[in-house]
């Protein structure tokens, strides 16, 4: 007889009565199945012990947080509530901050095509706003099809500009007058390019719009186990931090993301994910304004935490970020395939006086 | 309904999360997000807990933890009488987080609803799979955590 699975092997560990009599029979007699039932309850107990964890949960504590929240406007308060520390602990540490950044920036793309097929190479910016609520229920990539890391985002510190433009390729922009507050030399990292290739599957997409309890739609003809290829990066980041627990300002820049697509063209693979339904109405109705030719990098931003708005860095039109209790604020632009950002617990009009002051040697 | 859920919905966001504070905080998001949705009551259970799972897992890939909370709520952990927790410390706690984030999606969900006590049939039913499949994606996702814990072993 053939041997049970491994899925079969591990249900015996949790629940014996789900394994059917002969394939238990067979476990017993087998040598190399009993082998295969111990690598297996082997990796349960270590996972098992490394997930475990001892909580009490506060249910009328929940409760009353939860009705408070129910009452009064529950977005806002949830935002204000978490937006303040969220945003201090994500600065405090300088490689948080840069991988901040860099996901702002490169990144975003990752965080953004981890979230959403993009076949485009990015020549703007455009952020889209919603609710929390809303970002979190954008599927992964990975409810559409097999997404599969080529060259990871690994991100390290390096020991100067020189070293930085090497590693990266990309000139090092110098700020000409540091803002108040903002004292030192940076430090520098450097990223190297991050890609990855998804597979996008018309089973899978069935499924998560099965599980979204929407209509089945077909997908176009040819896109169902076409390949896109998603790069962004190398990047580099300079980080002062010197004096001040939380890093006071992150200048970056990263090569631009781009996907390649086998065939399917961008306006395509767009207009049918976002026909599913599966993806919250408001941000559809956002991503779908874009233009069709694929140059628009989505950022996705909560509405309850951040303000956005356009401003002109020396002539190429760039998008300001700014949290609303006025924690930090960030300008990112694209110019010629890269993209360069300024960000810091600094104010709106600090961040562009330093974004229009950069200089680099081309 | 809450009362009933709310515990394992901290549950299950605590074992992606590993700490109560912020797993209690998924709940909320997670709560809220359920009110504002059509689930039919009968489903609310196992749309809680995969939301939990979703939620927090985005919280980890975001990177939208509070170190500070981390560190207190994982001294509390720690001093849990359970043998394993002393087996397993506080960095090791963090090697757990980061490797969770990078098993594919489906994988990561299915193992923390199983470990958080669901069966196999309501981690099917919640998943929309076989429950013959459930013990196959949980198998895979062990072992890809069991080599990515000794493979970012301390001793690297």
């Amino acid at each position: 007889m053939r041997h049970p699975t491994d899925g079969t092997l591990r249900r015996l560990l949790d629940e014996p009565a789900g394994v059917a009599d002969t394939d238990r029979e067979h476990i017993a007699s087998c040598p190399t199945c009993r082998s295969a039932l111990a690598a297996a309850r082997e990796d349960a107990a270590l996972v098992g012990a490394a997930l475990n964890v001892q909580v009490t949960a506060d249910v009328e504590a929940g409760w009353r947080r939860l009705s408070g929240a129910a009452t009064v406007d529950e977005p806002r308060r949830t935002a204000a509530a978490t937006s303040v520390p969220r945003w201090r602990a994500a600065l405090r540490s300088p490689v948080i901050a840069v991988v901040g950044v860099v996901a702002l920036l490169t990144g975003a793309s990752a965080a953004a095509a981890a979230d959403w097929l993009q076949i485009f190479r990015a020549e703007q910016i455009a952020p889209v706003t919603a609710p929390e609520a809303d970002l979190v229920q954008i599927p992964e990539l990975s409810a559409f099809g097999d997404l599969k890391i080529i060259e990871e985002i690994d991100v390290r510190r390096v020991a100067g500009v020189a070293a930085a433009e090497k590693a990266s390729g990309l000139s090092v922009p110098r700020v000409r007058d540091l803002p108040r507050g903002v004292i030192g030399e940076p430090t520098y990292f450097v990223g190297d390019r991050a890609s990855a290739v998804f597979t996008f599957s018309a089973e899978k997409t069935a499924q998560t719009v099965a599980a979204a309890g929407q209509p089945a739609q077909p997908p176009p003809p040819g896109l169902d186990g076409s390949q896109f290829r998603l790069t962004a990066g190398p990047g580099i980041a300079a980080v002062w931090s010197e004096g001040r627990p939380v890093p006071a300002m992150v200048v970056a820049r990263a090569v631009a993301p781009t996907a390649y697509s086998t065939g399917v063209p961008f306006a395509t693979a767009r207009d049918y994910l976002l026909s599913l339904g599966v993806v919250p109405g408001n941000v559809a109705a956002q991503l779908r304004s874009f233009s069709g030719d694929g140059t628009t990098l989505p950022l996705f931003m909560a509405a309850e935490e951040m303000t956005s708005s356009t401003a002109d860095v020396n002539g190429v039109s760039a998008t300001v970020l700014a949290s609303k209790d006025g924690v930090m604020a960030a300008v990112v632009w694209v110019d010629d395939g890269v993209v360069t950002g300024v960000a810091g617990s600094l104010s709106a009009d600090e961040v562009l006086a330093v974004a229009r002051g950069l200089r680099w040697s081309r | 309904m809450f009362r009933t859920a709310y515990p394992r919905v901290v549950g299950v966001a605590a074992r992606v999360l590993g700490s109560r504070d912020e797993a209690e905080d998924v709940a909320q998001e997670v709560f809220l997000t359920f009110g504002r949705s059509s689930v039919p009551a009968g489903e609310a259970t196992g749309w809680l807990s995969v939301a939990a799972a979703h939620t927090a897992l985005n919280h980890l890939r975001t990177g939208r933890r509070r170190a500070s909370r981390e560190e207190a709520a994982g001294d509390a952990d720690a001093v849990s009488p359970d043998v394993a927790d002393a087996v397993v410390t506080l960095d090791e706690r963090r090697r757990v987080r980061a490797a969770l984030a990078r098993l594919p999606r489906r994988q990561a969900v299915a193992l923390v609803l199983r470990h958080s006590g669901l069966s196999y049939a309501e981690v099917a039913a919640a998943l929309d799979l076989s429950p013959g499949s459930v013990g196959t994606i949980v198998r895979r996702a062990e072992h890809s955590l069991r080599k990515e814990l000794n493979r970012h072993a301390p001793s690297d």
